[in-house]
């Protein structure tokens, strides 16, 4: 079972922003100036967990908490 | 052959190629960062490496030609995200790489046929486009070792995506761009 907290964690080293900010309700696009970096997050995690996540996937996801279950959904 | 000094509009292009340079080194050095060991990470890492080559080789052409490189907000490959959706593993990522760098090779060998090509102009294209063949080829074998665990078939499906997104995002930023770039990308006649 992933862990959320230990998502956030690492979401919040790969974007370089405060643990605070990555909240459920943050939205993904707002945490970041470059939508590039969101790219290398997304294949960091799926390397990080142990994941494969595909294109259509990420089509929902605005949030954190949007990805989380995604990611969680996958395992 | 009368050399012509760079006018405003090849001035704005090449700072153009600099900064889609600049992007692509970033976006690279970045993924290279977070992938594991192996051939995927090590073709990466020079791909990143010769991508802020690039942008250091345009740098130097625009400063050879007694110009300082134009300070532009965003970049080509910008747009494709919002054009083709954010790739979201490994294979999708290089997917939308190898589309790009037949875009960028594409538009190179274009501007090596404008007529009255500045000559550093030219020495500048030919080094970039002998690395860009090498970035198609590493990039096209990773996909192909790629089709036992994600299909032939949906990585065909998935670069002909991007293929229509790019040409989307190609169209558009011509349209945009039309005034800047039809008097440089002028043809010689076959």
């Amino acid at each position: 079972m992933l862990d959320s907290n230990k998502i956030k964690t690492r979401i919040s080293q790969i974007l370089g922003v405060p643990t605070e900010k990555v909240t459920d309700n943050a939205v993904l696009q707002e945490l970041v100036i470059d939508s590039f970096i969101l790219i290398d997050m997304v294949i960091d995690l799926q390397n990080t967990f142990n994941i494969r996540l595909n294109q259509e996937d990420l089509v929902p996801v605005k949030t954190v908490g949007d990805l989380i279950s995604v990611m969680k959904s996958k395992v | 052959m009368k050399i012509q000094p760079l006018t405003e509009n090849e001035k704005w292009l090449l700072s153009f190629y600099r900064t889609s340079e600049i992007s692509g080194a970033l976006f690279f050095g970045r993924l290279a960062k977070s992938l594991p060991p192996g051939p995927i990470q090590t073709d990466l890492t020079k791909h990143f490496a010769d991508e802020s080559q690039h942008s250091w080789y345009w740098t130097r052409c625009l400063q050879n030609l007694g110009h300082e490189p134009i300070k532009l907000d965003t970049a080509y490959q910008d747009q494709y995200i919002s054009a083709a959706g954010m790739p979201a593993n490994i294979m999708e990522v290089l997917g939308i790489t190898l589309i790009f760098e037949k875009r960028v090779i594409g538009q190179y060998a274009l501007h090596r046929q404008a007529q009255d090509l500045n000559p550093e102009v030219k020495s500048t294209l030919d080094l970039i486009v002998e690395d860009e063949k090498w970035h198609i080829e590493w990039v096209t074998q990773a996909l192909k070792n790629m089709e036992g665990e994600y299909g032939k078939e949906h990585i065909e499906k998935t670069l002909k995506r991007f293929y229509d997104a790019d040409k989307e995002v190609y169209q558009k930023t011509v349209k945009e761009h039309e005034e800047r770039i039809s008097g440089i990308l002028k043809f010689k006649k076959t």
